[in-house]
């Protein structure tokens, strides 16, 4: 009776597995061997990454005038990837917290691996602030410790100060809640293990999680606990990022509405890398049965409301400047100036891809339909990028003294530490899928008898008790 | 009265569910339960007190907010008040909104993590630690029920046989 | 089957007659002249001279700021006008926040309810019937709001000062540019059609959704259950858009010249944790009536779980909507916060900060307290109070300007719309059995326990 669920609701893992399967199958990439792809995605991310340090290294070495950064646009590709980075690192935290206070079942076969993203994504995210320090030896500085200058401490109005906070708050609670999440799982592999070495590392990894009834208790209070605090801590990072934007006057970016806009922005583009990633590893990590097609509408079905949420906002920012009757609002990256001026492929690049081609998911066939989800993953993706690079590049290029009006061109430098970027969050993705258990196991085990093909055929042959 | 354990293997959750309530309503004291996942459920039947380790994470919380209070407020206002950018720090009040993200964020971290640690420290997990699951298929699909017994095992050994145990093992 | 009980049925009626009395009171006792407005000033100011320190009016956008000592005769006298018209506009705004607050509580429970189909919910369905209750309460309240609307603007009394059209005249000393380049926004017809496709988009809803939910019952497949959760998803689609617009123009309307891109979702936010509030009271009322057999205390906790996040929520937005403009510091953002965090307003002001968030923070954080039914009553009965004052101070320093109260029109008001948001829930809940048996989802829901 307790394992009561509507029979309108589709299985949640397929292929009649049983829990025993269910550790097989999650074990298999960790004990199995590492095919001829994977060993090529791994060499071109390595490559990527290593380009990307040699650019870090020359910025740091010459400088940031190796950017492309000028005067009036002082902020360009640099904190837009940082935007973009942090903004994915949304996804996880948000799978495994609001979708865990919501009861949402479907979480559980794709929270690891979202999780996961989201940490990486968020090591992305953190080294473009230190890179444009420029003397990054200094860094430290950002944390209020005693130091040799008079104890001159760090300026707490500031919001570039809120932001290490929240940013390392955010990574590692995210650690940690991702980290004793693994620890049944680690579990898991460590009891299975038949190598020493794998034995040895995995029992250390595992913390010695034996599995007692008052381990799981806690460890369930401590899931919920920390979920409660991960929500409103996941829309305060991106709620304090806007507040970069936010707080200041210039226009464009003085708008009330950025704090939950960006917030939903984030969500959005989370979930596409989510699905990005997902999409790839049902297949090459043979997980079909537990990523199923319902996940993946699932995923969109979230995709489709945060990217209505923010179509929402991109109308009212529009509406807005239009309403103020400000003559510089008609600059700011969501107005007609922005629309016909020299972004204007920005502009349009930021509608198509954010707005109009997820349209499509209205439909059911093309959301249920992988190539197709993968495609408008890819796009989002590309979208949200365009967004961060329209309300920083559009709006500073334009501002409150037009003959300081100016344009933003990127250096190879600029192009580089980004592509490096994507690769090291490659190789760590790569990495992680070949050394960690990517599904929840023990969780999954749990919704086993409610969602799995199985168990909810037989409830139906005995007539719904 | 002798030290010996009894170990019962159960390869159902429900199965283990119900002979726990039947152990329980017979009378005999359950040690200790390892199961692969969390059983819904399973805790009641055993009658094990809530955990308050939500009420700690609450502790933590208040002891991180004041903390970010008591900082700002040092560095901010009493050691070194400076007017940056003509916001002026010589009162805690004028300048509160902006201290409110940082309170919030130091209130999180201090719950999030020294929960945690609590629970690694009363849960007794940390690096190096050695797993005490007496069978490996414990972490897989298998449940195990330690119950403390005395020299006559048989009455409980039927028992567990009759509630659905796949094996009965007894350590000395 | 619900029956209305006698006793509150005569209590919702004895509420709408003492509220109209009430009402009419306060039109009856509107000061007519200048000199009537001079003896009401200083019998205020003899209460409280502070309040005078931060004396900004909002009703007029040219008003600039009076710190300085030195005021002239003519100055006077047009503060003396404006005065006049924030008494004249005393039970107007009364009338209004009480009939908006009790309007938004059935349009946030339709949204909530849309939501629950939308996300295909499995906890909620022995809710349905409640929630249904609620919403009946949209079209007497669209037609107040509307009416009123229509009243204000026929009688030629601008409780919306941008409808004055000495504002237009470029003749006249009143003459605004800001105002006229929004013009093409606020204007009266094309303001009052908005309203109107609002209020029917939101309605036909609410009309084929409780139909459907009905025929599903006796439904043998689930053609009226799909269609539900088609209209479902459209409506909020709808909703998303038109929510926001509505906001803007009942509400931020009043200040022409301020503006936030937040105000919508913030007003969504004071909307969404009010209907919630009130689901949970009414359900609680119900089945301390004996009814609703299906729902137990995990229901109780899930709908004082959302009280308890969506107060934090809607703090969230106050802070970003407050801090931001704070920062900024322009004085064209910050002339609508002067008034509240300043002048007379403060007192509301912070006190809602604790009733809407302090308190529901602390009462409801405990799983255990969720799931108490006087505790979440008690609790609801403090949002719901803070979640008034809230509207009311958005739209009472724009109207009733320093000269604020809350008294017998105040009161009334809200007796009134009480008493008919009693009446006609209850009246509806009596129409239809409690339970929404044809749902696939129902045994989901009476399953919920955890």
């Amino acid at each position: 009776m307790s394992h009561y669920e509507a029979s309108i609701r589709e299985p949640l893992i397929n292929g009649n597995k049983s829990y025993h399967d269910i550790t097989v199958d999650v074990a298999a990439p960790v004990e199995g061997k590492a095919n001829k792809k994977w060993w090529i995605a791994f060499t071109i991310a390595l490559l990527a990454f290593l380009y990307g340090i040699a650019c870090i290294a020359y910025t740091i070495g010459i400088g940031i005038g190796v950017w492309g950064l000028n005067n009036r646009v002082n902020w360009a590709w640099d904190i837009t990837n940082f935007v973009w980075w942090v903004g994915i690192g949304h996804a996880g935290t948000l799978i495994s917290a609001v979708l865990l206070l919501f009861r949402q079942k479907w979480r559980m076969g794709i929270n690891r691996s979202a999780e996961a993203m989201t940490i990486f994504a968020v090591f992305q995210a953190g080294l473009f602030p230190i890179i444009h320090m420029g003397r990054v030896w200094n860094a430290f500085y950002v944390l209020p410790l005693p130091n040799a200058l008079g104890s001159l401490w760090v300026n707490f109005n500031s919001p570039l100060l809120w932001d290490v906070f929240a940013i390392s708050t955010y990574l590692s609670v995210s650690l940690v809640f991702w980290y004793t999440g693994l620890l049944p799982d680690f579990a898991m592999l460590r009891d299975r293990a038949v190598r020493p070495f794998q034995k040895k590392i995995y029992g250390l990894l595992s913390f010695g999680w034996s599995g007692r009834l008052k381990d799981w208790q806690r460890f369930e209070e401590v899931s919920l606990v920390l979920a409660g605090l991960a929500t409103p801590l996941v829309l305060s990072v991106h709620t304090i990022v806007s507040m970069d934007f936010a707080t200041s006057v210039i226009p464009g970016w003085h708008s009330t509405i950025f704090p939950p806009y960006f917030v939903a922005g984030a969500i959005f583009s989370g979930f596409a890398m989510v699905q990005t990633l997902l999409l790839i590893m049902r297949k090459v990590s043979n997980l079909e049965a537990y990523i199923t097609r319902i996940h993946i509408e699932n995923m969109n079905k979230v995709i489709l409301l945060t990217g209505g949420i923010v179509s929402v906002a991109y109308i009212t920012e529009f509406f807005m400047g239009w309403y103020s009757g400000s003559s510089y609002e008609d600059y700011t990256y969501l107005s007609v100036g922005a629309a016909t001026g020299p972004y204007w492929w920005a502009f349009w690049a930021l509608i198509t891809c954010n707005f109009i081609i997820p349209q499509s998911l209205w439909f059911k066939k093309l959301r249920t339909n992988y190539v197709w989800s993968f495609f408008i993953s890819i796009v989002i993706n590309i979208g949200m990028w365009f967004e961060r690079f329209d309300i920083i590049v559009i709006d500073l290029s334009r501002g409150h003294l037009p003959s300081s009006w100016t344009m933003f061109s990127p250096t190879f430098v600029d192009v580089g530490i980004f592509i490096g970027t994507i690769g090291f969050f490659f190789v760590l993705f790569l990495l992680y899928a070949r050394t960690f258990p990517v599904i929840a196991q023990a969780e999954l085990k749990s919704i086993l008898k409610s969602s799995g093909d199985n168990y909810k055929k037989l409830r139906e042959n005995n007539h719904e008790q | 009265m002798s030290n010996k354990t009894l170990q019962a293997i159960f390869d159902d959750d429900d199965v283990l569910l119900s002979a726990v309530k039947d152990l329980r309503a017979a009378e005999y004291h359950i040690e200790e339960i390892f199961t692969p996942f969390p059983v819904h459920g399973l805790e009641k039947a055993v009658g094990l007190p809530n955990t308050r380790i939500a009420i700690m994470a609450f502790i933590y919380g208040v002891i991180g907010f004041s903390f970010a209070v008591w900082m700002m407020n040092y560095m901010m206002i009493a050691d070194w008040p400076q007017n940056i950018g003509g916001k002026p720090s010589f009162s805690f009040a004028e300048n509160m909104p902006a201290f409110v993200p940082i309170m919030f964020e130091l209130t999180v971290f201090f719950a999030a993590h020294l929960m945690v640690i609590t629970f690694y420290m009363r849960s007794k997990l940390w690096p190096f630690k050695k797993a005490e699951n007496p069978d490996p298929r414990t972490t897989d699909d298998h449940f195990m029920i330690e119950i403390a017994v005395a020299d006559d095992v048989n009455a409980l050994e039927d028992l567990l046989k009759k509630a659905g145990a796949k094996e009965i093992k007894i350590k000395a | 089957m619900y029956s209305f009980s006698k006793k509150l049925k005569i209590s919702a009626i004895v509420f709408m007659i003492l509220g109209a009395l009430g009402i009419a009171y306060g039109f009856l006792t509107i000061p007519n002249s200048i000199e009537e407005v001079k003896q009401l000033t200083e019998q205020q100011n003899q209460g409280h001279n502070e309040a005078n320190a931060a004396n900004v009016i909002e009703q007029n956008p040219n008003h600039a700021v009076e710190n300085g000592k030195e005021v002239s005769e003519a100055a006077k006298t047009e503060h003396l006008t404006h005065a006049l018209h924030s008494f004249q506009n005393r039970p107007y705004a009364a009338i209004f926040i009480a009939m908006f607050f009790f309007f938004m509580i059935a349009l946030g429970t339709l949204a909530f309810y849309a939501i629950q189909y939308a996300s295909q919910a499995g906890w909620s369905i022995v809710l349905f019937r409640v929630m249904e209750g609620i919403t009946a309460y949209l079209l007497p309240g669209s037609l107040f709001i509307l009416a009123f609307l229509i009243i204000s603007v026929a009688n030629g009394h601008y409780f919306y000062i941008w409808m004055n059209p000495e504002y237009y005249n470029p003749q006249s000393e009143l003459y605004d540019e800001i105002l006229v380049g929004k013009s093409w926004w606020l204007n009266v017809p094309f303001w009052m059609v908005r309203t109107f496709i609002f209020l029917l988009g939101w309605n036909i809803y609410r009309y084929f959704a409780v139909k459907n939910s009905l025929a599903q019952d006796a439904g043998v497949d689930l053609t009226h259950y799909k269609k539900n959760f088609k209209a479902s998803v459209f409506f909020l689609l709808f909703f998303a858009v038109t929510e926001s617009m509505m906001a803007w123009d009942w509400i931020m309307s009043l200040t022409p010249h301020w503006l936030s891109t937040l105000f919508g979702w913030y007003v969504f936010s004071t909307l969404f944790v009010s209907s919630i509030t009130v689901i949970a009271m009414v359900t609680i009322y119900l089945k301390s009536k004996g009814f609703l057999p299906q729902v137990n205390n995990s229901h109780f906790h899930d709908l004082a779980k959302f009280m308890f996040g969506f107060s934090i929520f809607w703090t969230y937005l106050w802070f970003s909507q407050f801090m931001l403009i704070w920062y900024a510091n322009m004085p064209e953002e910050t002339a609508y916060f002067t008034p509240r965090l300043l002048g007379p307003y403060q007192l509301l002001f912070m006190g809602m900060l604790l009733s809407n968030f302090v308190f529901p923070l602390l009462l409801l954080m405990n799983s255990d307290f969720k799931r108490i039914p006087w505790f979440i009553i008690s609790t609801g009965i403090i949002i719901l109070l803070g979640h008034y004052v809230d509207i009311f101070v958005m739209i009472s320093p724009a109207t009733v300007g320093n000269h604020w109260q809350i008294g017998i029109p105040e009161i009334s008001s809200i007796l009134f719309f009480l008493g008919l948001f009693i009446y006609v829930v209850f009246n509806a809940l009596t129409k239809s059995p409690l339970n929404a048996k044809g749902n696939p989802f129902i045994k989901e829901s009476e399953h919920f326990h955890y």
